[in-house]
């Protein structure tokens, strides 16, 4: 009895050390938002409020993979009428291309931490490689629910016509900065 | 000149009325199609101002502009070989109808059947009333323009009012280079024998299609509301309906566009006060 429960514990250990790095990502603590040039006049700023997603990370054995998928009608510029003229044909297309996903292929590493992560962008059905500079990396257990949290700060730039979305350059800039502040939990 | 050419109104107003009339005005007494060729340039010139010279990715918009090109083509080059009036009838509502499923394909296929079913229903109804409407105008040139024009401006009005100002800008250029057409049929005379175009139901096509895609891609991809498709599908017939006729071009013209300018402009009141407006000035 004894024997077969070492044998049992053994047989599950390396599953168990698979899933160990394996992280879903908290949508109510997630941002990913951006600046764009507007008219030439200032910088305005949105974000999206509806993404999912999940995240592999493992310092030890050089592990940085991450899938982001953002629903794109869940844009928020702060302004209803604006959004919607976002999520129409001239800009994202939302009922026609929902989602805006980015699947890393690539990480970099500084030392134990990573630096920079590559992936694919998918904006209107079209992907491009874009590569994001991270800032922060952070993980430890939740002081309130102990569950093992890492949370990361990237930030990155596209041209949107590499996608595109032209319209209104180049009144509305076609550089557009993004930001993006992850937080994910394990289990 | 590239800040001037990126002017939404040098887009959709100026160079399209320009070029439809430069091209109607050269082409008149060459061809009895000089008027679609010069709807095929005029909105050539601005969907390459508007969307760019790239197709991809093939966003239902591309998709649109390649069809309002196509089914220019197809009046200007079919119309006049294919003399069998029943088949260009049926071409001509078919071809539009296979358009609406290449555009709206993969938002149908998301839907429920109940959704596909009013979905499709409606389109349905709303091709075959716009198609009727524009084959009455067919008996004289100056109808066939004057409900594209109302057709037009009011879808382009709309759908600029429905949140996405690149259908109305593209519904628009289309307007103008309808104005600039007609405007060269008023002052110009023209070749002989133009019934064997306009008179022939794929001439309807040039119009019927935009009208048709333009609309229901801004009511299923921006936010106008359905009902105001309504009224402008009935453009079409309140100008063949119009119980005016006149020796005088001018008068012809001047009059025979009243309902579709008139019905367009009420339509579009109508969505901006229903508080669809948006798409403008932030």
């Amino acid at each position: 009895m004894k024997k077969s429960a070492i044998l049992a514990s053994v047989a599950l250990l390396p599953l168990g050390t698979l899933q160990a790095n394996d992280y879903t990502i908290d949508p109510t603590h997630t941002y990913v938002s951006f600046a764009i040039n507007h008219l030439g006049f200032s910088t305005m700023r949105g974000k999206f409020d509806q993404q999912s997603g999940s995240l592999k990370y493992d310092p030890a054995s050089k592990t940085a993979e991450v899938h982001i998928e953002i629903d794109a009608a869940s844009i928020d510029t702060g302004f209803e009428k604006r959004d919607q003229h976002l999520r129409s044909p001239d800009f994202l297309n939302a009922v026609e291309n929902p989602t805006i996903t980015f699947k890393s292929t690539d990480a970099t590493w500084n030392g134990d931490q990573v630096a920079t992560v590559t992936g694919n962008l998918t904006i209107l059905g079209v992907s491009k490689p874009v590569t994001l500079k991270v800032n922060a990396v952070n993980c430890g257990e939740h002081p309130f629910n102990k569950k093992q949290v890492c949370g990361f700060d990237a930030e990155g730039s596209i041209k949107r016509s590499d996608f595109g979305v032209n319209y209104g350059i180049p009144n509305i800039g076609e550089i557009m900065d993004l930001q993006i502040e992850v937080e994910a939990v394990r289990g | 000149m590239e800040q001037l050419l990126a002017r939404p109104e040098m887009q959709s107003a100026v160079i399209p009325f320009l070029v439809g009339l430069a091209v109607a005005a050269s082409l008149r007494k060459i061809t009895a199609g000089a008027w679609i060729w010069a709807l095929f340039a005029a909105f050539l010139c601005s969907a390459l101002l508007i969307n760019g010279a790239t197709l991809t990715p093939l966003t239902g918009t591309r998709k649109i502009i390649l069809l309002a090109l196509g089914a220019c083509l197809l009046a200007g080059l079919a119309a006049p070989l294919l003399s069998a009036v029943y088949l260009q009838r049926q071409a001509a509502t078919g071809v539009v109808i296979l358009a609406m499923l290449w555009i709206f394909w993969a938002v149908i296929a998301r839907r429920d059947p109940t959704s596909v079913a009013i979905f499709t229903g409606g389109a349905l109804a709303l091709i075959l009333f716009t198609a009727w409407g524009l084959d009455r105008c067919r008996e004289h040139e100056s109808r066939l323009h004057a409900a594209g024009l109302g057709l037009m401006l009011g879808t382009g009005l709309c759908a600029t009012l429905g949140s996405s100002a690149l259908l109305g800008q593209l519904a628009l250029a289309l307007a103008a280079g309808c104005g600039g057409l007609f405007l060269a049929w008023v002052l110009l005379p023209g070749r002989s024998g133009g019934e064997r175009v306009h008179g022939r139901p794929l001439a309807i096509l040039p119009y019927l299609m935009p009208a048709a895609t333009i609309g229901l891609a801004a009511v299923t991809f921006a936010r106008l509301p359905w009902y105001a498709l309504v009224p402008l599908a009935a453009i079409p017939l309140a100008t063949s309906l119009l119980p005016f006729r006149s020796e005088s071009r001018f008068l012809a013209a001047l009059v025979g566009s009243l309902p579709g300018l008139i019905i367009a402009g009420a339509t579009a009141f109508w969505v901006w006060h229903a508080g669809s407006s948006g798409a403008s000035g932030y």
